[in-house]
């Protein structure tokens, strides 16, 4: 093994041990200020009628443009909708064991939001009372929020050249200030959607389903997922009430019918990237010593080299004299002193030469 | 003349008010002897705690009466056989393996099990029910769905519910009652007990839908839509012509209020419950934040009860069937 | 010894801009393509993101990241893999692949940035991630490494334009000689920069787990992207001789043409391990996540045309031709390399992301899209044909000969 595979090896087991240490990082609890009297939704959708009141409210309160199809026609709700700019919140039919139930898509409101992780110019902010809100004033508009969603929810202003921004729902986060409801909540005839205190809607989820056996799958859809979220979701069962089983992976039939991931873990989304984050600074102390050692090796061997080379060529530099010098007294005994000189003179210009030769040739 | 035609249209009137009256409000007031059954079997026997400790000052729980003939019928009608009971196939006596301790041949399930088990296990050859769980069962049928569907729950939470079944005649002495535990009552006594105890059983008289209001003007969100006008009559009154006939529904309605308190909940029973708004705030209600507001509660009672007794007619989303649009000028602002 | 084609700029010539002129087959479709692009780029502009493109809000990243950004990215990678290897590794008989290498790269990681600048909304506040640095974001991590990566690059390309323009400005000479003399501190630094920035390239994918299909998806993300860029690096080096040597050989001196099979040989031995050691890594991830399953589906057939037809099939090429000398055989598997680290890019960032969706949903890039990655790439090679024509880049400047070496 020479120098060169050490180091690759030595570069490879780098990047690995960064890699590994950023895998110890994402276990490490995570910091992030949970505010604990912030407010939330919770969702029945057993509840739910599909009359799209809150879509109209949102519309309203927003000042949102019409859409094509006006909020009283319900037959849209059979298509896959999902929200965009313009539509902050949609209600969709979904099939949950060929019964109809109806789901309102929305900003989750995440506690430990990805968006916010993923923006690079701090668009997204999580405020105390619970509201994930955006200040479009300083968006790049490079959308990177709209992947790091995890439920789909930002939608971009494609449409417009100047200052296309990035939309979503507010939590209605200026009427929250005034001391009213979200316009949805407030639109909305049959509570489907309950506004409260997070912590208290959490007891209200739970008591549901004790007091309804066999009405809810055993889980409330965004108390962990992706995180925490302040809108949670309540999912009808499909049939015998489901055991005692509070596990996300479970209760995965009725949760993908309504359209929920229920695979998205328990940690925040932007935490699967900390990891790799994490390596920056290890990538950063390290490489320079790496590639700074490997140079100086690289520079040491050719001194090395140089001297090696040096040395061997005065030794048959010296090599070459003792034979002229041998040679010189040979014919000086058998010859005389000037054939001697002769011969000397001759042998050092013919050498001179050949040196010389050499030498050009080099360069 | 026109006078005399009016006088007398009120006079007709009166008249079939009172007709109707009597009519709704009296049932009978005491069950006539039992029928005897088709298949031969005891019209009624008497369900001991077979296999309980010896207790000389009698168990903790009363036997139960059970009104065989009833359910025979009602089995006959529904188009089952014995064997939804008899499971095993034989006419026995269900304490024949169901003791109170359990034993192996009724495969150890105890009689309390055996009697009012709700989630019971499929079996390959049969899957048998117990008494509370067809029931259940029964309950679920379009005419009572809409009380006992969503809205009432933890009935057999309540002491009422076991006294239902758990009574016998007074008549019945401490020693008839160590001879049923022990299993060596003679059949004829504990027959003739049993006929006693369901004969007695009082059939009780629903508080009359006249007592309760015609209509009801709900006005207290109208804003967007006119104030709704509730047939409130209309409403209890076919709850009740719904039940009418239903022996279930006799044996276990057992509170002249029950026809009431579905809608009228969390409120002792009166013939003047409290508003719906003494509880349910219009805005959010920070004290109770899980309590649906008013609109919320108005809908919640409506939809539910109409979904699940399969009214088709009004969709939930058909708001002016039930309040009227007003006119533009609230719509603009 | 000297090729005859190459003309070096006077003090009284500065520019050669003639062979950009004259109306070759080649010119013709360049002027076309770059005509065409300008039009698109004034639609886009003022018409908006939509007008162009085929992008969504479920694919907010189309085909302007998956190509121009993510594999023009990870293409400009023989920049530091070249420098490293001849810098740091002492491997002084690849020297004349320097020059090339840091010049596409540079050209690589300046066009994407100009690519860039089509795909966002708000274009002019590209600077704003560094007065409101959103730090917990990949993104973030990415911006900052390429701009200061890009500086980098420029500083060391720049030695070209400074010898190019010192027959007419002498001023330069000692700033050149500067940047000489930083030529390892670049070199290191850049190779941090590109390690950070090639493997955060993976890392942007980290935060969307439930979007890309698992046989994509892993928590290596960052480490796949990294190795396979020096596979890309050490592949885009031959790519790029291979086209230089049909478009431009006249500009070669006769070191380059000595040294350019040795190059040819040299990384394509380095090429085959990386991507030997690339396909184990994909391998043993797709394993260890008790992924097989997946394997047999159709997504899997097409993660194994990925990685049998475009990752092991190029290794063993790469192996085989660089121990038979066979330099034609390396130059053709460079093309299947980088055709391979394209359709990884490509199947990352679209192909294989949105997996679940029903497919009338799925994105599929439209006909201007698309024309403005080809007008990018067409500017790429019509700035590295001007730099080319004029600035030592293919051939050592007669008044620096030799100077470099020590």
């Amino acid at each position: 093994m020479n120098r060169r595979k050490f180091l690759a090896i030595l570069s490879a087991s780098g990047i690995v041990s960064a890699l590994g240490t950023a895998k110890v990082a994402k276990s490490a609890p995570h910091t992030f200020p949970y505010y604990e009297d912030s407010y939330g939704v919770l969702h029945d959708t057993t509840r739910c009628i599909g009359c799209r009141r809150c879509e109209a409210a949102c519309q309203q309160v927003n000042n949102l443009p019409m859409p094509e199809k006006p909020f009283t026609d319900l037959e849209v709700t059979s298509t896959r909708r999902r929200t965009t700019a313009y539509a902050w919140t949609v209600v969709n039919k979904y099939e949950v064991n060929s019964r109809p139930y109806f789901r309102k898509l929305q900003c989750f409101h995440c506690n430990d939001p990805a968006c916010a992780s993923a923006c690079f110019a701090k668009c997204f902010s999580k405020l105390p009372d619970g509201a994930v809100v955006y200040d479009g004033s300083q968006c790049v508009g490079c959308r990177y929020c709209m992947v790091a969603c995890p439920f789909n929810i930002p939608g971009f202003q494609y449409d417009l050249a100047w200052d296309p921004l990035v939309q979503k729902c507010t939590f209605c986060e200026p009427r929250l200030k005034e001391g009213k409801l979200p316009g949805c909540v407030e639109a909305c005839p049959v509570d489907a959607i309950t506004f409260g205190r997070r912590s208290d809607l959490i007891k209200i989820a739970r008591a549901r389903m004790a007091e309804n056996p066999g009405k809810y799958v055993n889980y409330v859809y965004g108390e962990h997922d992706a995180g925490g979220t302040a809108w949670m979701v309540l999912v009808p069962a499909a049939g015998a009430p489901a055991g005692p089983v509070d596990d996300a992976a479970v209760t995965g039939s009725e949760m993908e019918q309504m359209g929920l991931d229920a695979h998205l873990g328990s940690q925040p989304m932007g935490e699967l990237t900390y990891g790799a984050l994490g390596a920056v600074p290890m990538i950063v102390a390290f490489w320079p010593v790496v590639f700074g050692g490997a140079y100086a090796i690289t520079k040491r061997r050719e001194a090395m080299n140089r001297a090696a080379a040096e040395a061997a060529v005065n030794d048959a530099r010296n090599d070459v004299a003792a034979a002229v010098d041998a040679a010189v007294r040979k014919i000086e005994e058998t010859e005389g002193q000037a054939a001697a000189d002769r011969a000397r003179r001759a042998m050092t210009e013919a050498l001179k030469a050949r040196e010389e030769e050499a030498h050009g040739g080099n360069k | 003349m026109r006078k005399g035609t009016k006088l007398l249209l009120l006079a007709a009137v009166a008249l079939a008010g009172a007709a109707c009256l009597s009519a709704l409000g009296c049932g009978p007031a005491m069950a006539a002897p039992l029928e005897p059954t088709d298949s031969g079997a005891p019209s009624a026997i008497v369900i001991f705690p077979v296999g309980e400790k010896p207790n000389p000052k009698a168990a903790a729980m009363p036997p139960v009466a059970f009104n065989h003939v009833v359910h025979e019928k009602w089995m006959s009608r529904a188009n089952k056989d014995c064997m939804v009971c008899h499971h095993t196939g034989d006419p026995i006596a269900c304490t024949t393996c169901h003791t109170i301790e359990g034993s192996p041949e009724g495969g150890n399930i105890t009689l309390e099990r055996a009697m009012h088990a709700v989630k019971i296990a499929p079996r390959k050859d049969g899957t048998p029910s117990s008494c509370v769980s067809c029931h259940e069962n029964t309950m679920k049928q379009r005419n009572c769905a809409g009380c006992h569907g969503q809205l009432v729950r933890n009935a057999r939470e309540s002491d009422k519910w076991c006294v239902v079944c758990h009574s016998i005649t007074p008549r019945m002495t401490a020693q008839q009652l160590q001879a049923g535990i022990q299993g060596k009552l003679p059949d004829g006594v504990n027959e003739q007990l049993a006929a006693e105890t369901a004969a007695a059983r009082p059939h009780t008289k629903y508080w009359s839908p006249m007592v309760a209001p015609y209509k009801v003007e709900i006005s207290a969100l109208s804003g967007k839509y006119e104030p709704c006008v509730f047939n409130h009559r209309h409403h209890v009154a076919d709850l009740m012509a719904r039940v009418k006939n239903s022996e279930l529904a006799q044996a276990f309605h057992n509170d002249p209020a029950t026809m009431c308190v579905t809608c009228h909940h969390h409120s002792p029973a009166s013939t003047t419950p409290p508003k719906c708004s003494s509880c349910h705030s219009i805005g959010i209600d920070k004290e109770h934040p899980g309590r649906p507001s008013l609109m919320a509660a108005y809908h919640l009672q409506c939809m539910n009860c109409h979904k699940d007794m399969n009214v088709a007619r009004p969709r939930n989303t058909d708001c002016t069937t039930c309040h009227k649009l007003r006119p533009v000028q609230g719509a603009s602002k | 010894m000297e090729s005859q084609g190459i003309i070096i700029p006077t003090k009284d010539k500065l520019f050669n801009i003639e062979p950009l002129l004259t109306k070759t087959p080649g010119n013709l479709v360049t002027w076309a393509i770059l005509g065409i692009g300008l039009i698109i780029t004034l639609i886009r502009f003022t018409v908006g993101i939509g007008s162009v493109t085929n992008l969504d809000d479920y694919q907010p990243w189309g085909l302007w990241i998956g190509f121009d950004l993510l594999c023009g990215v990870c293409l400009a990678a023989g920049g530091y893999f070249t420098t490293v290897a001849v810098y740091v590794m002492g491997m002084k008989q690849y020297h004349s692949a320097v020059r090339p290498a840091v010049t596409t790269a540079f050209l690589g990681y300046a066009f994407v940035v100009v690519a860039l600048l089509y795909d966002l909304g708000h274009p002019l506040r590209l600077p704003f991630m560094f007065f409101f640095p959103g730090t917990t974001s990949v993104l973030f991590e990415v911006g900052l490494c390429v701009a200061t990566y890009l500086t980098v690059l420029f500083i060391e390309f720049s030695v070209a334009p400074m010898e190019w323009l010192s027959v007419k400005f002498p001023w330069i000479l000692p700033l050149r000689k500067w940047v000489i003399k930083i030529t390892i501190l670049l070199t290191i630094f850049g190779v941090t920069l590109s390690t950070l920035h090639q493997s955060s390239l993976g890392s942007l994918y980290l935060i969307a787990p439930e979007k890309l299909h698992p046989l994509w998806y892993s928590p290596f993300m960052p480490m796949f992207f990294f190795v396979s860029s020096m596979a890309a690096g050490a592949s885009m080096v031959i790519f790029e001789g291979l086209f230089a040597h049909k478009g431009v050989h006249q500009y070669m001196d006769a070191t380059h043409l000595r040294e350019a099979d040795g190059v040819v040989l040299g990384f394509s031995r380095a090429a085959s391990f990386i991507l030997f050691a690339y396909f184990m890594l994909k391998l043993i991830d797709m394993l260890v996540q008790a992924n097989l399953p997946l394997v047999l589906t159709g997504y899997g057939a097409w993660w194994l045309v990925e990685m049998l037809g475009f990752v092991l099939l190029p290794a063993m090429l790469y192996a085989k031709g660089a121990r038979d000398g066979n330099v034609q055989l390396c130059r053709y598997t460079s093309v299947l390399t980088v055709m391979g680290i394209v359709l990884n890019r490509f199947n990352v960032s679209m192909i294989a992301f949105n997996w679940k969706l029903p497919s009338a949903e799925r994105y599929f890039p439209s006909i201007w899209e698309i024309c403005i990655s080809i007008f990018v790439v067409t500017m790429i090679v019509t700035v590295y044909r001007f730099i080319v024509y004029n600035m030592p880049v293919l051939y050592e400047h007669p008044n620096f000969r030799g100077e470099e070496h020590d």
